[in-house]
Parts: C-alpha cells; sequence; structure tokens
C-alpha cells in the first residue's frame, strides 16, 4: 500500500515537472522543472529497488546535465530567462502523433507481455539488484564493454579541449616586439 | 504507513536535525572566537544570560543572532523572481540536511533493526549525489536576485563546485577500492583498532585532497570566491536578508560538518577511538569530536590564508588536484594487491615506493605548474 501511494506521488512530481518544463517560456524556469521531473524519476527508480540507477540520475542527470543547460543558458543572449516572445504552434501537430506513436510502440510490447506467473514473481522477489553484484558484473564479463566506454569518453574529452582551445594565436608580447 | 515505521524514521531522523542545529549554534561562536584570537581581538564576549552581567564568554550571541535574522524585514528586489528567490535558501539547506542520515552515527537510541539510511549499499554515491545538489541552489539564488553581483557569485560558484566535485569523488574511490564497499557503516568498520586509511601514504593524499576539495565544495575560505567580499560584495546572498540568509548561512555549515563527517567517515575511522568497548555509545562523541577538529582546522586556514585568484583555483583543481588524484588511484590500486600478498617485506617496500611516487607527483606538478612569473617592474615606483 505505501509503495503505490508513493509511486501516485512520485509519478504525480515527474508528469507535473515534465509538463511546466515543456510549457514554461522562461528558460531557467523550465530547466529546473525539468530537474524536478529528474528527482521523480530518480524517486520510482528508488521505488524499484534500483538504488544504484537512482543515485546515478539525481549525480548525473541533476547534478551534471542540470549545471550543464544552465551553463549553456546562461552563454547565450537571453540571461534573464522570459523574453516574451509567443511559443510557436506550428508542427505540435506532428509533435503529438510522434509521442504517440513513441507512447505506443514503447507500450505495447510491454503490454503483450505476459505478466510472469506467482511463483516466478516470488522468485524474483528474492533478488535484490545490488550495487555489488552491478560492479562485479562490470568487472567480469563486461570489463570490455567497460574499457572502450571509457576510451570513447576520453577520447570526447580531449576532443573537446582541443575545440574549446581553438586555433592557437601567435603571442601577442611576441608581435608587440 | 504504520505508526510504527513513522516512529522509527522520527527517532533516526530527528535527532540528527537538533544535534547538528546546536552545533551550528556553536560553531558560529566558536568560529568567531578564534578568528578574533588569530585577528588579535576578543570576539562576541557580551551576550550570557539575559537580564543579568554574565558573560559566559559570549556563548549567547548565536541566540541573538538567530532572534535578529527571525526579526529582520526580508527584502526581495523589485526585479527578482519571487518564487525561486524563495526557493534558493531552502534548496541550499534540504540536501545538507539529507546528507547527514548518511553518516554512519550509532545513536544509543536507535534500535538494531530500524531504518539506517547509511546501511544502504550505495550510501557514498547517494552522499555525493546529493551534496551535488547545492550547486543548483546556489545557481538558483545568483540569477533569481537579478543583480549582477549575485549572478557573478552564482557563476562562479557553479563553475567551482562543478571543477571541486572531480578531486572529491576521486579521492573517495581509493577508501571504496579498499574496503570494496559503498557502505558507509562498512567502509568505517573496516577501519577499527586505529587502522585509519589516512594513516598510509596513498589514504593520506587522498585525504589531503578531499579535505582541501571539500573547503571548495562548502565555499570555505581560502576558496570563498563566490562570496568574496572585496569583489563581488556578497556574491550569490547580496539580496538576503532576514530569516532567508539565515538559512543560507545554516546550509553552509550544516554543508561543512555534513562533508567533515564523510571525511572522517572515509578516512579518521567513523567512530573508532579508545573506551568503545567499556561503552559503545562513545563512538558517537568520537565521531563528533573528530568533525570538530576538522572544523577547527577550517577555521584556522581561514584565519590564515588569504583568498585565491580564479584563474589560481581552476588551474589548481584541473592540473594539480585532478592527475595527483589519478595517480593515487593507480598506486591505491598497486598497494592493494601488495597487501592482499600479506607480508610484511613487500608491505613496507610499498609504503617507501608509493611515499616516493606521491612525493614526487606532488613536487613536479607543482613545478611544472608554477610557469615564468618575471620580476614584477615598478612603472612609476623605484
Amino acid at each position: 500500500m505505501n509503495e503505490v501511494i508513493a509511486f501516485w506521488i512520485l509519478s504525480a512530481i515527474a508528469v507535473l515537472g515534465a509538463l511546466v518544463a515543456v510549457r514554461k517560456r522562461n528558460l531557467i524556469h523550465g530547466v529546473f522543472a525539468l530537474l524536478v521531473f529528474f528527482a521523480g524519476l530518480s524517486g520510482l527508480f528508488l521505488l524499484l529497488l534500483a538504488e544504484f540507477i537512482a543515485a546515478v540520475q539525481v549525480l548525473v542527470y541533476i547534478g551534471a546535465v542540470g549545471v550543464l543547460l544552465l551553463f549553456a543558458i546562461m552563454l547565450t543572449e537571453r540571461v534573464a530567462g522570459d523574453d516574451g516572445r509567443r511559443m510557436t504552434s506550428r508542427g505540435s501537430f506532428w509533435g503529438l502523433v510522434v509521442a504517440a506513436a513513441v507512447f505506443v510502440v514503447l507500450l505495447l510490447p510491454a503490454a503483450i507481455q505476459q505478466l510472469p506467473p506467482p511463483k516466478a514473481a516470488q522468485e524474483m522477489q528474492v533478488i535484490t539488484p545490488s550495487v555489488e553484484e552491478l560492479g562485479k558484473k562490470l568487472m567480469d564479463p563486461y570489463v570490455v564493454t567497460l574499457e572502450v566506454l571509457a576510451l570513447l569518453l576520453t577520447a570526447a574529452l580531449i576532443g573537446a579541449v582541443t575545440a574549446a582551445q581553438g586555433v592557437r594565436m601567435p603571442k601577442e608580447e611576441d608581435s608587440q616586439e | 504507513m504504520s505508526l510504527e515505521l513513522l516512529i522509527d524514521i522520527l527517532i533516526a531522523t530527528v535527532p540528527l536535525m537538533l544535534i547538528f542545529a546546536t552545533l551550528f549554534a556553536f560553531t558560529t561562536w566558536l568560529e568567531r572566537k578564534a578568528l578574533a584570537r588569530i585577528q588579535n581581538r576578543i570576539g562576541p564576549n557580551k551576550v550570557g544570560i539575559p537580564c543579568t552581567r554574565i558573560g559566559l564568554f559570549g556563548l549567547g550571541q548565536p541566540a541573538a543572532d538567530g532572534i535578529k535574522m527571525i526579526f529582520k524585514e526580508d527584502i526581495v528586489p523589485r526585479g527578482a523572481d519571487r518564487l525561486f528567490h524563495l526557493l534558493a535558501p531552502i534548496l541550499a539547506l534540504i540536501p545538507a540536511m539529507l546528507v547527514l542520515c548518511f553518516l554512519p552515527l550509532d545513536f544509543p537510541w536507535v534500535n538494531e533493526d530500524s531504518v539506517k539510511a547509511y546501511l544502504l549499499d550505495g550510501a557514498v554515491i547517494f552522499f555525493f549525489a546529493i551534496t551535488g545538489l547545492n550547486t543548483l541552489a546556489v545557481f538558483m539564488a545568483g540569477w533569481a536576485s537579478r543583480n549582477k553581483y549575485s549572478l557573478l557569485g552564482g557563476m562562479r560558484a557553479v563553475a567551482q563546485m562543478v571543477s571541486y566535485e572531480i578531486p572529491l569523488v576521486l579521492s573517495a574511490v581509493i577508501v571504496v577500492m579498499m574496503v570494496g564497499s559503498l557502505n558507509a557503516a562498512e567502509i568505517a568498520k573496516a577501519q577499527t583498532g586505529w587502522d585509519w586509511f589516512a594513516f598510509s601514504p596513498w589514504g593520506f593524499a587522498a585525504f589531503v585532497i578531499f579535505f582541501i576539495a571539500a573547503l571548495a565544495e562548502t565555499n570555505r575560505s581560502p576558496f570563498d570566491l563566490p562570496e568574496a567580499e572585496s569583489e563581488i560584495i556578497a556574491g550569490y546572498f547580496t539580496e538576503y536578508s532576514g530569516f532567508k540568509f539565515a538559512l543560507f548561512f545554516l546550509g553552509e555549515y550544516i554543508a561543512m560538518f555534513a562533508i567533515s563527517g564523510l571525511a572522517v567517515t572515509l578516512f579518521l575511522g567513523g567512530g573508532d577511538g579508545p573506551g568503545l568497548a567499556v561503552v559503545p555509545w562513545l563512538s558517537v562523541i568520537w565521531f563528533l569530536a573528530k568533525i570538530f577538529a576538522l572544523i577547527a582546522v577550517m577555521i584556522w586556514l581561514r584565519g590564515t590564508l588569504p583568498r585565491l585568484r580564479v584563474d589560481q583555483l581552476m588551474g589548481f583543481a584541473w592540473k594539480f588536484m585532478l592527475p595527483l588524484s589519478i595517480l593515487n588511484i593507480l598506486v591505491a590500486g598497486f598497494a592493494w594487491h601488495a597487501e592482499q600478498l600479506d607480508n610484511t617485506f613487500i608491505t613496507v617496500i610499498t609504503w617507501v615506493i608509493s611515499l616516493a611516487i606521491l612525493y614526487g607527483a606532488a613536487s613536479g606538478l607543482n613545478q611544472l605548474n608554477r610557469g615564468k612569473v618575471r620580476p614584477r617592474e615598478y612603472k612609476y615606483a623605484e
């Protein structure tokens, strides 16, 4: 019973956050609403006993992605946030169609798939997804994947630094002298 | 929700809030006194018991400050975003309070089988995830005030916190590697009997990196650029007054306690200390005493060190702390394998080699980053 109440509260938070994030004209408000959505999602993960994913959701999405979004907004001209322009409704019909299509595609397999029999469900409850198990899986069978991902991220980081550095200008001191 | 669970939760959380709020009041007094002594002043010494002339070394000062804060006018700038201006101090306090429950404090009145958040498998990850939210509160305050100094302070705070979070987490990784668990209680238990992580070369290096990064994370001096009085008035809380300001203040100090508590858990043995076999609840006292030792060092540093420049701040995080903490992880990995062999000779060799590597790396990085400093040229003075 507790779980059901918690589920509804968290879902309401997530859905409201997402709605506000989409509808708000003020960019900063929108970002914070998106972060509320992420927080609700993290709570839902916690409810599913996926505590590691819940923590990473907070760490990566709220902590890193949120700050990144705020930085991006601050670096653009519309720092004040509300620029008073009306949102254009052009293309909203097709947006709705795509959203509905994604919803159906994601939901249909879940609906078609049969629920596990009660016995299997009981057995499933015994397995608790723990961080330790996850770490062992990452280090033993999936270690190559992890390394490749690490390499990819390192390459991306170096690329970002190189791009940020830009073309090296001749030093001012040299040109003056 | 069953009543027992509710009572359990209240027993686990309410004392935490009360104890740390009380400690906050005491710490503000301690900080003012200590800073005053460092600057050759006396500090608060008048406020004691009301209606008498008993001073009590000014211990009543926090209460007087609190009353003043509550009755002060709450001013919101005309152009400010009223909602975010209100939410920011609350958002600053909540994560700081929340992470306190991940500290392995064994209160004697908490039952064996009741709710304990620090027994979570990912307690340390949760700690870092939730402390990271503080950045958002600071940004929110800076943006919502619609004041250029606030915004500058907020931007500085975000850049600083994002940069220093990396060495902070990387230095904690060493302890997690050594123990093989993210559970705060397990980590504290692995260090019982003076086997603290701060007493090994890699652990000590990690502890120092962690402590410096923690100073930056909590905006403590010498990393208090987001609230640099001489440059940007008061930084992100320039436009805050009254109780909202008090909430920021409280949140900052609670965050200090929380991060010191994590440092104690990770490197200083948690509640480990003499006399535990006789009186088990002494572990709480030891834990708080260690937190206070770290806070005392923070106050001492605030009284003695000047503030960093912005470029020094960023360079220190990315060019010194980050490479050193990555190297330290490597060293700790080798050291762990050496410890598995359980041979005294190999252990001694490992200690010597890792000490040499870490010292060499630190001084080498120092040399590399020093740069070419030309002698200062005086244009108008000889």
